[in-house]
């Protein structure tokens, strides 16, 4: 099981990193949006599928990210990647803050709540608060960085360092996952007044999930804007909130579930080109069908996630 | 005051009109199988909910190890040393046995929330250690045949016992079951009773409230009757059997069957 | 003054149409706990099925006849789309996780989101004049008959809604399945017969919301149920999900908040979503 895990990841990395040697600029374009919008899904699903929060705002902090870089690139002059720390710590503070007051909501009405502030902070990027938003066409002239090797094609760099973000994404997972930390946000998704009942702080670790998720949207905010050089606001659009919340439930909430749910939803629809009006009409009956058919998910997360030392004797282990 | 002591003086508490808990005192000392009892509805389990900080009572107080516990949230009644387990089975019945019992470890487990994003040599140190407990613990509740299973598939007695090793986990010093023989055939009360013999073998206080008559006049040490909240006698199981009140409490309400 | 009046007027007409659409919202989420995402969708279609039925069926001809027929036309259809869409995407889904009951209701808003562009193409339609442009000034105040209509119609209905549900049987029924489902059930009531009346009653009063939207904005796009169920969603939330007289409250005080901030402060502010590129329409980014 572990070492067939193994196996398909280093598959999947390897295929992806010679990718930019078969594929022309148009799908580099679509593999780079594969791979952003992949770390965007994987950060949904630490608040959702984990922590078992409905939180239908994600594109918030992965507009935070973003427009934290572009401001600070376009406008302060910052070079790229130096903007990317504070990519991740803006909209992981802002999570923290934004979390805190509404923590304790159950089920729907944190879910009301997010798309309330992601419908707020759209309307805040438009509206050009401060100046610096630069209002509906957002902010031009972010810089594209060239990892070095690759001067003169500025989308293979784009490309790799989305494959180097979903990287650090993919260890910050596991490490999630062999942590603490991370077994605490399983046990209230679970049930919360035993996880409390049994020592943990289910409002800090609530906190943190969405801190950590709104970290995580943040660094692909940077890349984000990297990829296209340019940040608006209907790109961070709550709707857009709603497609990452359907792809980690479709997904089933474990990583080659949420990356199949972003190729089915971002990277399908290029290949049929033929169905682009028909696309949004025949995912919608895709949710309805996966949810129908299996409920949990295409790819459901399975737990069980133990050291071998503690399983004796011949155990039928899942 | 004399450690590890709990001291409950003149609780109330209320659900709007409702006195479920009326003025009740009783203290359980160190070491001690302590038993509560009375008819259904007696406000048994709202006392429970008090202690754990469940639900807060408004009047009186809670005193443990010389400590006004009354206003603190659940988790840090646990990290004091107070742990329950729940009438209805409250377990994370997706993950496995050994995942739910690791759960109880967490307050042991000397990581941070930054281990979360960057383990270090010291938490994964920390880690394997607290897997270590959960192996013991395992063989302590004999669930090593089920490390792997999912808590929620398996039958009701052995998730009781999974609910007792996750508690356990936590190393408390004062155990609460809340019925823990309600739903067990004959043969699983009897391994009940040894498991609990052997917890108190550990050093480790025990409150319980319990239905069943001969397990509770069997293991504990001293008893406390409510009915209608209020406190209505107390004492060694022999003195409890011949009190007329509580004779009168059961079978004034027959509405017990169990 | 004047303003202040005028937008009285405006909110009242605009609250009554949050109104009549949060009641779908609500009534849904009070017996199956559910947020019905793609009630704000049926809404939308309510006003392309209207326009069809005008132009197609009746063949664009204005008479008290043609307004009412238009109407009850719609609200069948629609009705009968709302009690299909609870057979085949939320029954099968009524023990499953509660999550998959969510997404399986997002997924419906998006088929019939993009059902109504496959139909009548993206491009904004104009609803017609199915009443005379008829304008009387009150003190200062300008009234026009649509505004009547829909203020008037609109307090019939939802009045109509209230003693429907405090003083007969059925609803009785329904207030009884929202509170315990289970308990209901043991009652004798066929809860399943309760769900498919809410949908009927909830879409029916949802496609007047629909046309009501196409008389008054006149303009009508295949994606702006999104807006219109929102604004109707909160309108729900602010009265007590699941609470009926409070998604009515709720609706009229979000159509005065809504006309008061047009009118004193700016409407950009109040501006739910951007046309010009909405994720869900084909033409995004990534195939341009």
């Amino acid at each position: 099981m572990k070492k067939k895990q193994i196996l398909l990841y280093t598959a999947f990395f390897l295929i992806m990193a010679l990718l930019p040697l078969v594929a022309n600029s148009k799908w580099l374009a679509v593999g780079t949006t594969f791979l952003i919008f992949s770390v965007v899904a994987l950060s949904q699903d630490i608040v959702l599928g984990k922590a078992g929060m409905f939180n239908m705002g994600q594109a918030l902090f992965f507009g935070l990210g973003a427009y934290t870089t572009a401001i600070l690139n376009a406008k302060f002059n910052w070079p790229l990647l130096a903007t990317m720390p504070l990519a991740i710590l803006v909209p992981a503070l802002f999570g923290i803050l934004l979390a805190g007051p509404i923590i304790h909501l159950r089920g729907d009405y944190l879910l009301v709540t997010t798309i309330g502030f992601n419908i707020v902070f759209v309307q805040v990027l438009q509206n050009n608060l401060g100046g610096i938003t630069g209002g509906p066409n957002g902010i031009f002239g972010v810089e594209s960085l060239s990892l070095p090797g690759l001067a003169d094609s500025p989308q293979t760099s784009a490309f790799y360092l989305s494959l180097i973000v979903l990287l650090i994404t993919f260890v910050l997972m596991h490490n999630l996952e062999k942590s603490k930390a991370g077994r605490a946000l399983h046990y209230l998704r679970e049930d919360d007044l035993a996880a409390g009942a049994i020592g943990i702080n289910t409002r800090v670790y609530k906190i943190f999930s969405f801190g950590l998720g709104a970290g995580m949207a943040g660094m692909a905010g940077t890349i984000y804007a990297n990829q296209y050089s340019a940040v608006s606001p209907e790109a961070f659009d709550f709707v857009q909130s709603v497609l990452f919340f359907s792809i980690v439930i479709v997904g089933g909430s474990s990583i080659p579930g949420i990356l199949l749910g972003v190729f089915l939803m971002f990277v399908l629809p290029e290949i049929f080109r033929d169905f682009a009006t028909w696309r949004y009409f025949i995912f919608g009956i895709a949710m309805i069908m996966t949810m129908i058919l299996r409920p949990r998910g295409l790819w459901p997360a399975s737990f069980g996630n133990i050291p071998k030392e503690l399983i004796r004797g011949d155990q039928n282990g899942r | 005051m004399a450690d590890n002591t709990l001291v409950l003086t003149n609780v109330t508490k209320r659900f709007g009109g409702l006195v479920a808990v009326d003025d009740l005192s009783f203290t359980v000392k160190q070491g001690q199988i302590y038993g509560i009892i009375g008819p259904n509805g007696a406000g048994k389990t709202t006392v429970f909910n008090c202690i754990t900080g469940i639900h807060p009572c408004e009047e009186g107080s809670i005193n443990w190890c010389g400590e006004e516990i009354r206003l603190l949230s659940p988790h840090k009644i646990v990290q004091r040393g107070i742990v329950r387990t729940f009438q209805t089975i409250r377990l994370f019945s997706q993950m496995s046995v050994a995942e739910n019992i690791m759960s109880g470890r967490h307050i042991k487990s000397s990581q941070g929330w930054w281990n979360a994003i960057v383990p270090t040599p010291g938490s994964k140190k920390d880690e394997k250690k607290n897997w270590q407990r959960v192996g013991e613990l395992l063989d302590f509740f004999d669930l090593s045949d089920v490390t792997v299973n999912a808590a929620g598939s398996l039958p009701y007695g052995t998730q009781r016992r999974v609910e007792m090793a996750r508690a356990m986990a936590t190393e408390p010093k004062l155990l609460i079951l809340d019925e823990p023989a309600a739903g067990l055939n004959d043969q699983e009360t009897l391994g009940l009773i040894e498991t609990i013999y052997k917890i108190k073998d550990l050093g480790v206080t025990i409150l319980l409230i319990e239905h069943d008559m001969d397990l509770v006049m069997e293991v504990t040490e001293y008893l406390t009757v409510i009915n209608f909240g209020k406190k209505i006698a107390e004492g060694t199981p022999d003195v409890i059997q011949k009190d007329p009140a509580v004779i009168e409490a059961y079978l004034g309400s027959e509405d017990d069957d169990e | 003054m004047d303003i202040f009046l005028q937008q009285l007027v405006n909110g009242l007409t605009i609250g009554s149409m949050f109104a009549l659409i949060a009641l779908g919202y609500t009534m849904v989420y009070g017996v199956m706990k559910l947020i019905n995402f793609a009630h704000g969708d049926l809404v939308a279609a309510s006003a392309f099925v209207g326009l069809m039925i005008y132009t197609n069926v009746l063949g664009g001809s204005i008479s008290l006849f043609s307004v009412i027929a238009v109407f009850l036309l719609t609200a069948v259809v629609i009705a009968i789309v709302g009690v299909l869409l609870e057979r085949i995407a939320y029954r099968p889904l009524r023990s499953a996780p509660r999550l998959s009951a969510v997404v399986s209701a997002l997924g419906a808003s998006m088929v019939i989101q993009n059902g109504i562009m496959l139909l009548w193409g993206p491009q904004m339609r104009i609803f017609p004049d199915l009443l005379p442009q008829v304008y009387w000034e009150v003190g200062g105040v300008i009234i026009s008959l649509i505004q009547v209509i829909i203020m008037l119609l609109s307090f019939i209905l939802m009045t109509g809604l209230y003693f429907f549900i405090e003083k007969t049987k059925m609803g009785t029924a329904i207030r009884a399945s929202s509170i315990d489902q289970d308990a209901a059930r043991l009652m004798g009531i066929n809860v399943d017969n309760i769900i498919v009346l809410i949908f009927i009653i909830g879409t029916s009063l949802g496609a007047v919301g629909g046309i009501f939207v196409g008389l008054y904005y006149r303009g009508i796009t295949f994606n702006m149920g999104w807006q219109y169920g929102l604004y109707a969603f909160v309108a729900a939330i602010m009265g007590g999900i699941g609470n009926i007289p409070g998604a009515m409250i709720g609706g009229m005080l979000l159509g005065l908040f809504n006309a008061f901030i047009a009118g004193y402060v700016s409407s950009t502010w109040f501006y739910l979503y951007s046309p010009h590129c909405h994720p869900y329409c084909p033409t995004n980014r990534y195939s341009g």
